[in-house]
């Protein structure tokens, strides 16, 4: 059911541990339809263990998250399914592309849509060359990813994830691994993908795009949220004590 | 510190010429010091005694025909027939080659080694690695077997107690190999995974205790100890039974060799494959193992070719393969004496085989390390 009052994503009181260490404390978020989010945080502060959670690359102790009223099963083959059903909803850029280095980006772009949502190679094939000319990669769609450059590679893993045609994008550090010339292009194309109505929601240190495109911040330190503002407020008058000093921190060179 | 400023664009040039002549490569590797002088020229000079003496022994000196087993084998032993006798594989390579299969019908053993041979061409070219070749494979091998046993479109049956030579040498590495090597993804598979820990304690087992007990000890147990523990009627052939013994074991030394492939794979295909929601089976068939197998050919081909030589020890329990036939053939009292002659020739066919199988696993990783780029 698509009601559009209902957030889109609900995060509530989630609780995950690495073995003894208590890597998410607390936790509760929700994120709109249409909305852009911005995690930042020092590094060990939980950032992508709470998006790779969105999407059950980790799983989690307490809580729950739910995606549309997806996610409520607990256990046996409902919840396989429905963590199935919420990875085909919910796509993710990784720090280091991922990509998949035997197959062409064509292939890349393919092999899910026609693997798990069963669509025939042709239509895949169509909506992949769309979205390789969207992210400006469409010549070269046969190269291997080993033949681009990190910039090219993950506007490639974009355009993959965007191919399963997700209704929550989750970004995890997507330029951290780039050549500092490679970092603008990689950030013009999640800007337009903004501007084009995407929920987002982005674990980053490019301040500048968060200021440019997030809704809110969420500044989260030691597993926990510990703010959470509009990019103005959050970067001008940061509330919290750690907030201040993180930012301090940052914007100091 | 002085400030620097290019004046001039550096152009690029063309490298220098890195090529040597032969007189270079002799002066610069051969002849660079007095000392390398001295050995260059003793090696020479034991080089070429030895090789003279080999031509001496095996083509100068040696008897090649007359044919006709008495008059060849009288010439063989005659008064200064001091070379190497062929003829003795003349008269014997039949026998060498196929066995007692019958002897009218040994084009059918012969037509199985070829299609086997064709088969190992096909195989080694990488254009052809797709899921097809899984196919064209069991249709080859169920040819051999067609061939080899008869008993359908008019072709005599032929028990496989009568099999012999090199194409028994060829079906238990062919088969056992081919049938091991799926075994062995699923035995890899099976121990890499944590959801399932009986599934993963059997796989386990079963390789730790293929590698902990020797080849010859299973041999034995499969063609001695089985037929007294198990019914009339599950007896199968000896052959067969040899030949599930080598699956077994050759599946749990792949399934090491695929396991180090696994683990090299990084987390991140993982986790990609999985956010795109792709299954398990999936993500195997799709994203892993073609990357896993690709880093271990070396270690593959290395498995194969132990494999194809291991098959020799068959011997021991008495099947009819390659090394068996030699040793058939010499036990003639005719040419009792020519051991040497006849294993060199058994020497010199695994050798091409396994030779073969080297050099192509040396060009697979040329190929695929330009491919890596």
């Amino acid at each position: 059911m698509t009601q559009p009052d209902t957030p889109l994503l609900s995060i509530r009181g989630l609780n995950k541990w690495f073995g003894a260490y208590h890597a998410l404390r607390d936790v509760d978020l929700q994120v709109a339809r249409g909305e852009r989010i911005v995690v930042c945080g020092p590094s060990g502060s939980g950032k992508s263990t709470l998006i790779r959670c969105i999407n059950r690359i980790e799983g989690f102790e307490e809580g729950s998250i739910t995606l549309d009223g997806l996610g409520t099963a607990a256990k046996g083959r409902a919840a396989t399914r429905e963590v199935e059903e919420i990875r085909r909803q919910v796509g993710m850029v990784f720090q280091h592309f991922n990509l998949f280095p035997h197959m062409s980006v064509l292939e890349n772009c393919i092999l899910a849509p026609m693997r798990s949502l069963r669509e025939s190679r042709a239509t895949a094939e169509g909506r992949a060359r769309e979205l390789l000319a969207r992210v400006r990669i469409a010549d070269q769609a046969d190269k291997y990813p080993g033949q681009l450059s990190g910039g090219q590679q993950q506007r490639v893993a974009i355009a993959r994830a965007l191919c399963m045609r997700p209704r929550l994008m989750l970004f995890d550090e997507p330029t951290s691994a780039l050549d500092p010339e490679m970092v603008q292009e990689v950030l013009d194309t999640m800007v337009t993908l903004a501007e084009d109505g995407m929920t987002m929601i982005c674990v980053t240190h490019e301040m500048g795009f968060a200021r440019q495109v997030a809704d809110r911040v969420v500044f989260m330190d030691q597993g926990q949220i510990l703010e959470v503002a509009p990019p103005g407020e959050f970067f001008d008058h940061p509330r919290h004590d750690r907030s201040r000093e993180f930012l301090g921190r940052i914007l100091a060179h | 510190m002085t400030r620097f400023l290019a004046q001039t664009e550096a152009a690029a040039r063309p490298a220098p010429d890195r090529r040597r002549g032969l007189r270079q490569i002799l002066a610069e590797d051969f002849f660079y010091a007095p000392g390398a002088t001295v050995w260059t020229l003793v090696l020479v000079v034991l080089l070429g005694l030895a090789a003279w003496t080999l031509f001496d022994w095996a083509v100068l000196n040696a008897v090649f025909g007359p044919t006709g087993t008495l008059d060849a084998s009288q010439a063989c032993r005659a008064e200064g027939a001091e070379g190497a006798c062929w003829a003795v594989i003349g008269d014997k390579v039949r026998l060498i080659l196929f066995g007692l299969y019958p002897f009218d019908l040994q084009w059918r053993p012969g037509l199985a080694c070829l299609l086997m041979i064709a088969l190992y061409a096909l195989s080694v070219q990488k254009a052809l690695w797709r899921p097809a070749l899984g196919v064209i494979w069991a249709l080859v091998l169920a040819a051999v077997l067609v061939l080899m046993r008869g008993g359908v479109a008019g072709l005599a049956p032929v028990g496989d107690d009568q099999w012999g030579g090199l194409p028994v040498t060829l079906i238990l590495s062919t088969f056992g190999l081919g049938l091991a090597f799926p075994v062995a993804i699923a035995l890899a598979l099976a121990r890499q995974q944590r959801r399932f820990p009986m599934l993963q304690a059997a796989s386990v087992g079963l390789i730790e205790f293929a590698r902990a007990v020797p080849l010859v000890v299973v041999l034995f147990m499969a063609s001695v100890m089985m037929p007294l523990f198990l019914p009339e009627s599950w007896q199968v052939s000896k052959l067969l039974r040899v030949l599930i013994a080598f699956t077994l074991f050759g599946a749990a030394y792949l399934a090491e060799v695929i396991r180090g492939g696994l683990q090299a794979i990084p987390s991140g295909q993982y986790e990609a494959a999985s956010a795109l929601s792709l299954t398990y089976a999936q993500t195997m068939r799709d994203v892993i193992l073609p990357q896993a197998l690709r880093i271990v050919i070396p270690g593959i081909v290395n498995v194969f070719i132990g494999f194809f030589k291991a098959t020799a020890i068959v011997v021991v329990v008495g099947i009819f393969d390659l090394m068996t036939a030699a040793k058939r053939a010499v036990a003639d009292p005719l040419w009792q004496g020519f051991g040497i002659e006849v294993y060199l020739f058994a020497g010199l066919i695994y050798f091409v085989f396994c030779f073969s199988l080297s050099r192509f696993s040396a060009r697979l990783e040329r190929d695929l390390a330009r491919d890596r780029s």
